[in-house]
């Protein structure tokens, strides 16, 4: 099946690109790797007039590492990020959240940012940013602006880019020590498929690695958007690592979910996963603590 | 409005004028006239468009050829050297993982880029590196057999 006809256009910069999408306004789209878009496109879904490539923009292709943490590029795609040597020592959550969003051949082309512009609630590398208090970086006429990865989520399907603006990368800040996250998704057969809920929780530890001294739990898929589980996260925040509390934040979870189509089904999924997402992060500073999951 | 493009296609040269909206696909069936590689789902989740693009396993209908400007593409028809079926084609028809034969290019083009950066992948990584090709004939057990004894005859039957 064909896609539908649109004029197309290769920027060399940013301010280029920034400067159609301002001027072409709602007829203009963004390609990054296309994975999601040309399959909009194909089921005519959309029909954008314009499509502007921003893969040919020298250098937005890159996962850069400094003392603040791990800058990944627009045009960075799942396998540099998945395969990059930093990011599977240092921050092995991202890794793992990028392995799960599709299956290689996708990852090969598909990219970061299209995932996180493209705002679906199940987003798969949307609940691992936002545990990991990640945040994006935005380019437009009126500037370059930040803000975290939560709040770019707006609404299903609607990111907080303005007209004019793009994504032109995502940071995310070094973990602090004794922290590490898990990321498990339920999808609807296999890794070619859109999630039915997953869940990211990322748990910090004291040094003793006995108490939860800080926890992060992100659902995702269960929402408009993905979301945080703030009373989850109050129940095992600042005690003692044991079973009884793990399973009631997981259930905590659940409640906290607001999944719009099969909520009994999803719930008991976001409450299972929650709590072997903990266990497993606990699991990865003392294996066999909890006997898995 | 046609844009021009050079493709590098199994080691040929190609000089093309396409609009921007016809996949990579599109321009190897018909243009290139090589039908190895097939449209089926038009949405990147069977395989069975599979090329290998730069060195990398990609689903061809969900590239535009227009970005694909400048890059080497391998098709199953780049596969045999001379005449010689590679060791995955090989293994392939020896262990009968080929029924109707629809998934196989793409099947054997995956297994192949799978081979290239893992000479020795256990079973798990096969099929994690098959996880993009959907077959409904064979229920994969055999292409996985014979994907596992490809690697064997490649590492010199060791």
């Amino acid at each position: 099946m064909s896609l539908p006809r649109f004029d197309y256009f290769e920027p060399k910069t940013i301010d280029e690109a920034c400067s159609l999408l301002s001027n072409l306004k709602d007829e203009a789209k963004v390609i990054a790797g296309g994975t999601d878009l040309l399959v909009s496109m194909r089921k005519r879904e959309i029909s954008p007039k314009y499509i502007i490539n921003i893969k040919k923009i020298p250098k937005l292709n890159y996962v850069r590492y400094n003392k603040e943490g791990l800058e990944i590029g627009a045009g960075a795609t799942l396998s540099n990020i998945e395969n990059s040597g930093i990011v599977k020592e240092k921050f092995p959550l991202v890794a793992q959240a990028v392995h799960e969003t599709g299956p290689p051949p996708i990852r090969n082309i598909a990219t970061m940012g299209g995932n996180l512009c493209n705002a679906m609630p199940s987003a798969d590398t949307a609940p691992s940013l936002i545990g990991l208090g990640a945040k994006v970086k935005i380019q437009g006429p009126k500037g370059i602006r930040s803000i975290p990865v939560a709040e770019f989520f707006v609404d299903s399907g609607k990111s907080a880019l303005q007209s004019g603006e793009m994504l032109t990368e995502i940071q995310i800040p070094n973990l602090s020590a004794n922290t590490a996250g898990v990321f498990l998704k339920i999808p609807e057969r296999s890794v070619i498929d859109v999630a039915v809920a997953s869940v990211a929780a990322v748990v910090t530890l004291d040094a003793a690695h006995s108490n939860i001294v800080e926890a992060k739990i992100v659902l995702g898929a269960v929402a408009p958007t993905p979301i945080r589980a703030p009373q989850a996260e109050d129940i095992i925040k600042g005690k003692t690592i044991n079973e009884e509390i793990i399973e009631k934040a997981a259930l905590a979870a659940a409640r906290e979910a607001k999944p719009r189509t099969r909520p009994d089904y999803k719930r008991e999924l976001v409450r299972v996963l929650t709590n072997r997402a903990i266990r497993q992060a606990i699991d990865l500073f003392l294996p066999d603590a909890l006997g898995g999951g | 409005m046609k844009w021009k493009i050079e493709l590098t296609v199994n080691g040929e040269p190609y000089e093309l004028a396409v609009e921007p909206w016809r996949t990579l696909l599109e321009v190897i069936r018909e243009d290139i006239e090589l039908t190895g590689a097939k449209e089926a789902c038009s949405t990147g989740e069977c395989g069975n468009c599979m090329v290998i693009l730069d060195g990398k396993p990609v689903n061809s209908c969900l590239v535009l050829a227009v970005d694909a400007n400048g890059k080497e593409v391998l098709t199953i028809e780049g596969l045999a050297e001379g005449g010689n079926l590679h060791p995955v084609q090989k293994a392939f028809v020896e262990h009968g993982a080929i029924q109707c034969g629809f998934c196989t290019p793409g099947m054997i083009l995956a297994a192949k880029s799978l081979l290239d950066k893992n000479p020795k992948p256990t079973e798990t990584e096969v099929k994690e590196a098959i996880y993009g090709n959907l077959c409904r004939c064979t229920g994969y057990v055999k292409i996985i057999e014979a994907i596992l004894a490809a690697s064997q005859s490649m590492a010199g039957g060791k």
